[in-house]
């Protein structure tokens, strides 16, 4: 009896672990599928997941200093409305310079990710005189759920509350419902709509008098907001700090997440718990004396491994109607 | 990846195009520092000067001081000019590679391996490390070719996951048991001098390796312009539905572009193990791979302008380091330029004059939308 | 389709024609220049009065589609103006000449195939609770009321990927109809529909009219212009030269008005001869999982110095077989022989080595490489030989010269083999490919519309490039939705309709008539195919080698 619960509890606490990993990556994987939807790759996930974890940080640091006394919850507030806003703005420079200057959106990506990286530095330098992370700032963190009642069942307590029994971090609930929220837009909303046709076929989509431009800012915005929620799951999580390099290629898991999920709800949401099991698999290793590097290189291999199946799958199935390549 | 290029959209070679974008990119990072830091004017000014050597004049004439930094420019240069070939070997076939890190750190790591166990037979050695650069540049390139080539697999993802993988591997390596016992820190042994490059200049690292870069630009260009190999990428590259029809293989120029951008990368890797540093240590940063983009996009994909673009690039960024030791303002605020650079090619990747048509454009209906609100006006 | 069929509201109407001294819309003095220099519209004015259908004639590149994006709102005048009820109006997108209650019903579909027909139809007008989630309901219902109204019924709930074109156009017809049009404009509506359902459309077309719809149609079709249209404007090179009612000008005048000058008849100059087959298919399919066959027991010969012809709606499988001729695909059953050697299921390389040209039907898209130049878009057919390329390096003279050499043989312009291919006008593009083509000396040429959208000099070229290239005793398979150009070309015809061959005609025996009822389904010969008449239909593939 003791042992099935120590087995039940086992399973709890891992689940708790694998939803903390996957939040990140799922938050910003949604807001890859709605830029996805209507046919633009979102490679900047990776810069926005930063560029909302810094500002975040920045924003509710900073509102402690200049308006003291308000209460953790305000500044942490702020500092959510902060992060928000940055990856929103960030995310519709890349829209403007896609839409507007007709910039190839691969390589403007690439510039906002980059920008994000120096950027985050450069400021976290001046501010702090520190290139590593936001220590000597004191930054708050966002409040957990917590689910009353189940105290006395410890299983089904540590399953929605985690293991420290204080709830899942309200991030992780944003996270689970993006996945619906996402889904909802696209399948039954009248911009969901319009985002698909324009995805599937843009000379439709005009003939049918949608402003395709707008569309896609609203998409791009989306985007920034679910991108940025990401981001601030990573510092002000269970951590109020923002660390160099913090997203950790995360972003980019997302990105191969919408393309294994073959650009649909379900299976970017399936890749994402994938990629997040990934990493709370290299965490668990690391605790077994298995060197470092090899538990670094867990979750890109996955990811390589992942993709090659499903490249593999796809391949399999377009094989049978016999057309032939070069 | 991209659609059908444009009809009409000529080859991109706009020279002044590319002080423009320059211009642009210092001009945001400026900004940047006005807000920031408290001496803004002197900060770019030792940015864009803190690279050149001290001209004085005295009695003996001309004397040059501090020329170390400019000898590290163009070390650098040579570096980012490989990388840079190595990026745009895939750009020209429509792939956007940014593997060249991961091709980079392996290679640079065979390369020392190889040397450090063949020390002693020079002849042997020297060509043997060269070898074992250019080849696992080249396997390790072609295997997000054949990713992408045989199973669609999206190459941004696959180089960038190969990269972490490539990285981890090389501190593995060097960590479990290739290093100098009794250094101070994780770095791997030292490459007996004899298959080291000997510096031309002496107290430089510039090596033999100088004369590679023109060299490495000429089979670049011949290799796209003037081979079967070349034409099969730029027409994958342009059109792959033609290609598919008129019998051209879509799966030979992928692999082949990646690989041999490999091979680039992995000269780059020699270059730095056996003429820059002499030693790898363990925690040599990466994302020199990303500078090599940036070089390639500020070459506007033509491999002449490599070494130019390369040029400026090292400048700028041997320039930040002093910047970082004489003002207050960090050296990451190249990182902040080198972004505003790509974001500046980014926007003006049409033929220039259709991207001013843009902004006038934007500017009419500007106008316009004014004129209306004014007055009625119909247009 | 009669009129008591397209449902009881319709039926019951009464005859609205308006009388109406003004017109709905009005093009005043237009003009229009593209930023690649070429003066598609020129001081054209044209006015189209309410309850009529009003047909805009011309050959292709004569402005016609430019007028129709003009009154639409997809391109905007440099000069001029476009009046709507007696209102001068300025059309910045699509969206305003919808609010104005102009609509369109473009040539070439543009429906989201993976949506249903509702969801199509109020696309960018979706009927929401709360302002943004969809109600499919409301959609359903909105959709039937309009079928209801206009008479043209569709299955609402329908993907419309699946349903056959006629149908898909139908279904355009309604979405330009949702926003309760007053002028209807149509963009060459029969290039895909067979007889039959060109009928029908003008059926729907004529009770629209009745109910006071002004509709505006282009075509270069003369019967049809002939048949519904109560104006005409005819335009030629940008300008209009013409107006008035059809039944007003003879035949003759309206030919001379349309093509502007007595071009000579082309002459084909066929010979009749018993030849043996160059190219044998024999049990040809391609079947892809899906309900009908895209190809089913295709039989035909081609002789060496033989022309033959495919007509057929568009989707009959012309792709299908040139396809597998060429070697894109492998078929499911069956082989195709070009002299005894197999050329089927090896690839395009091998379809090509054994002397398979192909001009395809798609030319913007899978013709050429627009970035390259125009003399490495010329020699990709054998860039891997001598003397083009030795050892896999290119020789950029041997290049230049064979360039230069089409470049004159065929009246490419601009006359610069370094030129960007994309630079070329769509006339020359298509010259350049059948010149790569021809070039190679094919044993088989497989030409798809070859000079669909090419004006009326470069397609005698193209014509006389073609007929050389039989009598120097290739095979060609010519497939084209223009009849007359099959008539003019070709030895014998045969028609495909859903992936089988249901008639074979000989050059003596061609008739509009008869290939219309067999292009519908309406006169299938379940015997027929393709095989060389003179054989008696012999089935045994004649002196094949093995591969």
């Amino acid at each position: 009896m003791a042992d099935s619960a120590m087995q039940g509890l086992f399973w709890a606490t891992l689940i708790g672990a694998l939803l903390r990993a996957s939040t990140p990556i799922l938050l910003a994987a949604n807001g890859g599928l709605v830029t996805e939807a209507c046919g633009a790759t979102n490679v900047a996930l990776e810069g926005l997941l930063l560029i909302s974890a810094f500002f975040g940080v920045i924003g509710s640091a900073y509102a402690a200093i200049w308006m003291p006394g308000m209460g953790a919850g305000f500044y942490a507030c702020l500092g959510l409305c902060c992060g928000l806003a940055a990856a929103l703005i960030f995310s519709l420079v890349l829209a403007f310079l896609h839409l507007e200057l007709g910039a190839d959106l691969v390589i403007a990506g690439i510039g906002i990710n980059m920008l994000a990286a120096g950027l985050t530095i450069y400021l976290m330098s001046v501010l702090t005189g520190d290139k590593g992370s936001t220590a000597s700032l004191a930054s708050y963190a966002l409040p957990v759920l917590h689910i009353p009642g189940f105290a006395t069942w410890p299983i089904v307590d540590v399953l929605l509350n985690s293991e420290s029994r204080q709830g899942h971090h309200v991030l992780v609930y944003a996270a689970l419902i993006s996945c619906l929220g996402v889904h909802g837009l696209l399948a039954r909303t009248s911009l969901g709509l319009r985002l698909r046709a324009i995805g599937e076929s843009r000379e439709a989509a005009i003939a049918a008098g949608i402003d395709v431009k707008k569309s896609q800012y609203l998409a791009f915005a989306i985007s920034g907001l679910c991108a940025g929620l990401g981001g601030l799951h990573l510092s002000m999580g269970y951590l109020a700090v923002f660390q160099a390099d913090m997203s950790a290629g995360r972003g980019f898991l997302a990105l191969a997440a919408v393309f294994l999920g073959t650009r649909r709800p379900l299976g970017t949401v399936a890749a994402s718990f994938l990629f997040g099991a990934s990493t709370v698999l290299a965490a668990q290793l690391g605790l077994l004396a298995i060197p470092s590097q090899l538990v670094y290189m867990i979750p890109p291999f996955a990811t390589l491994a992942a993709m090659a199946a499903a490249g593999a799958w796809r391949r399999a199935r377009s094989r049978r109607t016999q057309a032939i390549g070069a | 990846m991209s659609e059908i290029s444009r009809v009409g959209r000529d080859r991109l070679s706009e020279r002044g195009n590319l002080a423009l974008v320059i211009a642009i990119a210092l001009a945001c990072g400026f900004v940047l520092t006005l807000l920031t830091s408290a001496q803004p004017l002197r900060a770019f000014h030792v940015l864009l000067t803190g690279a050149m050597p001290e001209i004085r004049w005295s009695a003996q004439g001309i004397e040059f001081s501090r020329v170390g930094r400019l000898a590290t420019v163009v070390e650098e240069t040579i570096t980012l000019s490989l990388l840079g070939l190595a990026i745009l070997i895939g750009f020209r076939a429509r792939q956007f590679s940014l593997g060249a890190d991961g091709q980079f750190f392996l290679a640079a790591l065979a390369a020392t391996f190889v040397s450090v166990k063949l020390g002693g037979i020079p002849w042997l050695g020297f060509p043997a490390a060269m070898l074992a650069a250019l080849l696992v540049g080249l396997v390790f390139g072609a295997i997000p070719g054949v990713l992408k080539a045989y199973l669609s697999c999206n190459e941004i993802v696959t180089t960038l996951m190969l990269n972490v993988v490539a990285v981890q591997l090389y501190r593995y390596v060097i960590t479990t048991g290739f290093n100098e016992a009794g250094a101070g820190f994780l770095v791997t042994p030292r490459i007996p001098a004899a298959l080291l490059f000997a510096p031309l200049i002496s107290g430089t690292a510039i090596t033999a390796f100088l004369f590679v870069v023109p060299l490495a630009v000429c089979v670049c260009w011949f290799l796209i312009n003037r081979t079967v190999i070349g034409y099969e990428m730029r027409v994958v590259a342009d059109n792959p539905w033609f290609a598919r029809q008129a019998g051209i293989p879509l799966v030979r120029p992928v692999i082949l572009s990646m690989a041999l951008g490999g091979a680039f990368a992995g000269l780059a890797g020699l270059h730095v193990s056996n003429a820059l540093l002499k030693q790898l240590p363990v925690d040599m940063s990466p994302g020199i791979g990303l500078e090599g983009l940036v070089v390639a996009l500020l070459a506007r994909n033509d491999p002449k302008i490599v070494p130019i673009a390369a040029f400026l690039y090292a400048y700028l960024k041997t320039g930040a380091q002093v910047m970082e030791r004489t003002t207050d303002v960090p050296k990451e605020m190249v990182l902040v330029i080198q972004a505003c650079i790509v974001l500046c090619f980014a926007a003006s990747t049409l033929v220039e004059f259709q991207a001013g048509t843009r902004l006038r454009d934007l500017m009419r209906r500007g106008r316009r939308k004014a004129a209306s609100k004014a007055g009625g006006e119909h247009g | 389709m009669s009129r008591a069929a397209l449902g009881p509201a319709l039926a019951q109407a009464p005859d609205t024609r308006v009388e109406s001294p003004g017109y709905a819309l009005q093009l005043e003095r237009v003009s229009k220049r593209y930023p690649n220099g070429i003066l598609a519209n020129a001081e054209v004015s044209l006015g189209i009065v309410a309850g009529e259908i009003h047909a805009i004639v011309g050959e292709n590149g004569a402005g016609k589609s430019t007028a129709l994006k003009l009154m639409y709102g997809l391109e905007r005048p440099d000069s001029g103006s476009i009046v709507i009820d007696g209102t001068p109006a300025v059309l910045r997108s699509p969206r305003d000449a919808m609010r104005l209650g102009i609509g369109l019903v473009p040539q070439h579909l543009k429906l989201v195939q993976s949506f249903t027909v509702a969801e199509n139809i109020t696309l960018g007008n979706e009927p929401c609770h709360w302002g943004f989630i969809r109600s499919k309901a409301d959609a359903l219902e909105s959709v039937e009321a309009l079928c209801a109204r206009y008479g043209l019924p569709v299955d609402a709930s329908r993907v419309v990927g699946q349903l056959a074109i006629g149908v898909q156009q139908r279904v355009e017809i309604l979405k330009a109809l949702r926003g309760k049009p007053r002028v209807l404009l149509l963009d060459e509506p029969t290039s895909l529909l067979s007889p039959q359902e060109a009928e029908a459309l003008f059926e729907s077309l004529e009770a629209l009219a009745s109910q006071g719809m002004a509709i505006v149609m282009v075509s270069h079709k003369v019967p049809e212009i002939r048949q519904v249209a109560k104006r005409f404007t005819v335009m030629r090179g940008g300008r209009v030269v013409a107006g008035g009612i059809p039944g007003d000008f003879s035949d003759e005048q309206l030919s001379e008005l349309i093509v502007g000058q007595q071009l000579p008849r082309f002459d084909a100059a066929r010979k009749k001869a018993e030849r043996a087959p160059l190219l044998q298919v024999r049990n040809l399919s391609v079947r892809t999982g899906a309900a009908k066959p895209r190809l089913a027991d295709v039989d035909l010969d081609i002789a060496a110095g033989e022309i033959l012809g495919i007509a057929g709606v568009e989707g009959s499988g012309q792709s299908a077989l040139f396809e597998v001729l060429c070697g894109l695909r492998a078929p499911t059953t069956g082989l195709a022989a070009l002299d005894g050697k197999a050329i089927s299921g090896a690839g395009v390389r091998h379809a090509r080595e054994s002397g398979v040209a192909y001009v395809p039907e798609d030319r913007m898209r899978v013709g050429f490489a627009p970035g390259l130049s125009l003399a490495e878009n010329l020699f990709s057919g054998d860039y891997f030989k001598r003397p083009q390329s030795r050892r896999g390096v290119i020789d950029p003279q041997a290049m230049a010269l064979r360039a230069r050499r089409l470049i004159a043989r065929f009246g490419i312009r601009p006359a610069d083999e370094n030129v960007s291919a994309g630079m070329l006008s769509g006339g020359n593009i298509q010259k350049a490919i059948v010149a790569r083509e021809i070039d190679a000396r094919p044993g088989l040429l497989l030409a798809a519309q070859p000079t669909r959208g090419v004006d009326i000099a470069a397609a005698q070229e193209l014509h006389a490039a073609i007929v050389a290239l039989r009598d120097s005793g290739a095979a060609i398979l010519l497939s084209s939705t223009d009849l007359g150009e099959l008539f003019t070309l070709a030895d014998r015809i045969i028609v495909l309709f859903e992936g089988r061959i249901v008639a074979h005609f000989s050059a003596e025996r061609f008739s509009q008539l008869d290939i219309g009822l067999a292009m519908t389904g309406m006169a299938i010969d379940p015997r027929a195919n393709g095989l060389l008449p003179a054989l008696g239909a012999n089935r045994a593939l004649h002196g094949t080698r093995a591969p």
